[in-house]
């Protein structure tokens, strides 16, 4: 129970202070909309009027990965930058359990992004929210962030070890929009693509929600979703316990 | 998406200066070397140009290798190749529509945070007033900035059209490449402008890098790079010509579909028209903004 109070404490923290942040919310409810207006219009060029809710609903996933990208790989760096890390990594709990709550949290604002996409569709278009399956899109989309919350932490773990994770996170967005099939469809990609994409939970998570949108099977690719998120948790708890053994070894925590 | 900034550790003191050494044993002094003296017109050259890679070297937050490569020439490969994919899903247009406007398109990275970098972060790192209180011409400093940000532009536009039309098999007419080059130098140099002027935006708004994010992505949708006008609402067309990039994607395309010089040159009029109306805007907005944090005493509030 402490561990869950723990979690659900943490991480209403944390989407406090990032909704505080108006660059965050701008970039979390603007940019998704342009996005998603840029694929409304190309999918109305196309004659393909009888997807719009599909294509909003992709440029909402892209929104949340995006923020799940910079928000959790940008995670640690920031908590060093605001001088917390310290007291983050003090603290009587495992680190995994500390930092889990501010990419959950990361997640959770990317929602944002999802939620502005299909209001202005909506109000803008008039693009009827006639999901297939309607319960299982919300509990999609819930798991789903969950889900990119917990992959976002092995980023956090991953780019702390890296004194450009920045660059790296302005590199991988473009590719996983693309390999995840948000708006491309992974078919018409070159194959080689493929076994990238089946180990990626974005891309599960990002094919749940279109089967529940468009109409298809729902709850194996969100059980794949969560089972390699999952996978992702455990291997940054022990990425993030490895990174703090080492710091504090090398007395480097809060150097970059 | 700003880099860090890492302040290096504070200078300490030399206890025995190099020059009070070399003092002990005089040696002949040279004829002091005078250089010709140069017009107003060299020298402000000179301020723009080498005052402008300085402040590049200084200001830009990208150019280490990591952050160079990764930020400005895989990244914008892969929104190519994302695009270009899109398109051929969607058969909207053609593969040449998509890898020449994209590649064209990603000039803009680099030029409008470079843009907003050149001003935001003086004000950043305190060094704006330094410059303010410069007795020559602010404009020709600022304009003199965003050369290596053209510059910087036109080499990933470059690489992207290599790589994008390597990867996806488009076959471009050698005899278009030298018109491509120029266009592709017209539309960095109009985007650099336009990035200038929203760099001036940061001397009167706080946080001035929401504005540059959401003008990238403004960008995607309303230069016609990803969307053809005829698709498009014709008030979002009319806003894009305004923009850089528009004119400059339309003549690469007609030089890439091997119209020749004279079928492009009209677009590439236009994006001149547009970067030299994006450089007087600047201008003016630097002064205003600088005679504003002037009178109301808040030119490094943050």
């Amino acid at each position: 129970m402490s561990t869950l109070r723990l979690l659900t404490v943490g991480t209403l923290l944390h989407v406090k202070q990032i909704s505080r942040s108006p660059f965050e919310i701008a970039i979390a409810l603007v940019v998704p909309v342009v996005q998603a207006t840029l694929a409304v219009y190309l999918f109305r060029s196309s004659g393909e009027q009888h997807r719009l809710l599909e294509a909003a609903v992709g440029a909402g996933v892209m929104g949340v990965w995006s923020s799940v990208l910079f928000g959790s790989g940008g995670a640690i760096q920031g908590q060093r930058w605001q001088g917390t890390l310290e007291m983050i990594m003090l603290a009587p709990r495992r680190p995994v359990l500390v930092v889990l709550p501010i990419t959950i949290a990361t997640g959770l604002t990317g929602t944002y992004a999802l939620l502005a996409t299909l209001v202005w569709g909506r109000l803008l278009y008039g693009i009827r929210l006639d999901f297939a399956h309607p319960a299982a899109f919300v509990v999609a989309a819930v798991v789903c962030v969950v889900a990119l919350g917990m992959f976002g932490l092995l980023l956090a773990a991953t780019f702390v070890l890296m004194r450009n994770a920045n660059a790296l996170a302005n590199t991988l967005e473009y590719p996983v929009w693309l390999v995840s099939g948000m708006l491309v469809p992974i078919t018409v990609l070159p194959a080689w693509t493929t076994p990238i994409a089946a180990v990626l939970p974005t891309t599960w998570g990002a094919r749940a929600l279109r089967e529940a949108t468009s109409g298809g099977p729902v709850w194996p690719s969100l059980g794949i979703c969560l089972g390699i998120s999952l996978l992702c948790l455990v291997l940054g708890g022990f990425a993030l316990t490895h990174v703090e053994r080492r710091a504090r070894a090398a007395a480097t925590l809060a150097l970059a | 998406m700003s880099g860090a900034y890492l302040p290096g550790p504070a200078a300490s003191p030399t206890p025995f200066p190099f020059r009070a050494r070399a003092a002990l044993t005089p040696s002949p002094v040279p004829p002091p070397h005078r250089s010709p003296e140069k017009g107003p017109g060299m020298k402000t050259l000179r301020l723009m140009t080498v005052g402008g890679v300085i402040a590049y070297r200084a200001l830009f937050n990208w150019t280490t290798p990591g952050m160079f490569i990764g930020t400005l020439l895989v990244g914008p490969l892969f929104q190519l190749l994302f695009f270009a994919y899109l398109g051929r899903q969607l058969q909207v247009a053609d593969d040449r529509f998509y890898i020449v406007g994209n590649a064209v398109l990603t000039a803009s990275l680099a030029c409008v945070f470079g843009g907003t970098m050149a001003v935001a972060n003086e004000r950043r790192y305190g060094t704006l007033g330094h410059v303010l209180l410069s007795p020559r011409s602010r404009t020709a400093v600022f304009w003199g900035r965003v050369l290596p940000y053209a510059g910087n532009g036109l080499l990933i536009a470059v690489v992207t059209l290599t790589a994008g039309a390597l990867l996806l098999g488009l076959r471009i007419p050698v005899s278009a490449l030298p018109g491509l080059l120029l266009v592709m130098a017209a539309g960095s140099l109009a985007c650099g402008f336009f990035g200038l002027t929203l760099g001036a935006l940061g001397l009167r708004f706080r946080d001035v890098w929401v504005i540059s994010n959401v003008s990238v992505a403004l960008l995607l949708l309303l230069t016609g790079v990803n969307v053809p006008a005829s698709g498009l609402p014709g008030w979002m067309v009319a806003v894009g010509e305004w923009l850089p990039i528009t004119h400059a994607a339309e003549a690469a395309r007609r030089l890439a579909a091997g119209d020749g010089l004279a079928a492009a040159a009209g677009p590439l009029g236009q994006e001149l028209l547009v970067g030299a109306g994006y450089a007087v805007a600047a201008a003016a907005l630097l002064k205003i903004f600088e005679f504003e944090s002037r009178r109301t005493a808040s030119l490094d509030v943050l």
